[in-house]
């Protein structure tokens, strides 16, 4: 199952493209993929910290554009936005 | 009556005269309009423009959320509302936002106008990365959505 992480705000920090994909085999919570972006920053980036706490305070969203609970359960292909703290205006 | 849209920097700007027409009616008795512009400081450092980030899709339906709720919430019913929010690079002095309101009265219009961009500054899913005269560039902390929908 591929999932497509698509990047916002701070968050494009974490690639040179607008988007990361994770390969995942079984279906898993939004709560359990936090913890799988948060892997993939701790071996990308040696950890860094503030990259963890954008994580850590990002909602996400569905495809059909809904922010979703940590509740959520992602089981198939799909876009997932990754939706850090905002402050436009 | 409800405008929205989110232009990108590179092919448009933000176009005062535009929501002018929008909100025009002589059913209105009061307009205010809204302007936010990219300023020269902030937190001690020299801003020289900022680039802004959207989920255009959520953004929209924000917009339109927030309009609905002045139904409810504000009871204003007969109401003009015109919001647009740039994407991209804007340097200092131009326009990231704005909000052009036309209702009867005008204590509805400031009280509309207030609520449009306090919302929106607290759910719309828009990011900032300022610039600054050392060529070094910041994303902005913001305000988590993480509380408020899980």
């Amino acid at each position: 199952m591929k999932i497509k992480l698509e990047l916002y705000g701070a968050s494009r920090d974490f690639s040179n493209q607008d988007h990361i994909e994770f390969n995942i085999k079984n279906p898993i919570s939004i709560k359990e993929f936090k913890n799988l972006i948060l892997e993939f920053i701790e071996k990308k980036f040696k950890g860094n910290e503030n990259y963890k706490k954008i994580v850590k305070g990002s909602a996400f969203c569905s495809e059909d554009d809904t922010i979703i609970s940590d509740n959520y359960k992602i089981t198939k292909d799909q876009r997932i936005g990754i939706i850090p703290p905002i402050g436009g205006g | 009556m409800l405008h929205t849209k989110i232009l990108d920097s590179a092919i448009a700007k933000i176009e005062i005269a535009k929501a002018e027409k929008f909100i025009s009616s002589s059913k209105f008795g009061a307009s205010i309009f809204f302007i936010g512009t990219v300023r020269d400081f902030n937190e001690d450092k020299k801003v020289t423009g900022i680039t802004y980030d959207s989920h255009d899709a959520l953004v929209i339906k924000s917009f339109e959320e927030i309009y609905n709720e002045a139904d409810d919430k504000l009871k204003i019913k007969d109401k003009a509302v015109f919001i647009e929010h740039i994407k991209g690079y804007v340097k200092l002095g131009e326009i990231s936002i704005i909000i052009a309101v036309g209702c009867k009265h005008r204590d509805q219009a400031y009280v509309l106008s207030r609520y449009i961009i306090e919302e929106i500054k607290k759910r719309t899913p828009i990011w900032k990365k300022e610039h600054y005269e050392n060529e070094t560039s910041e994303w902005l902390k913001g305000k988590s959505l993480v509380n408020e929908k899980n």
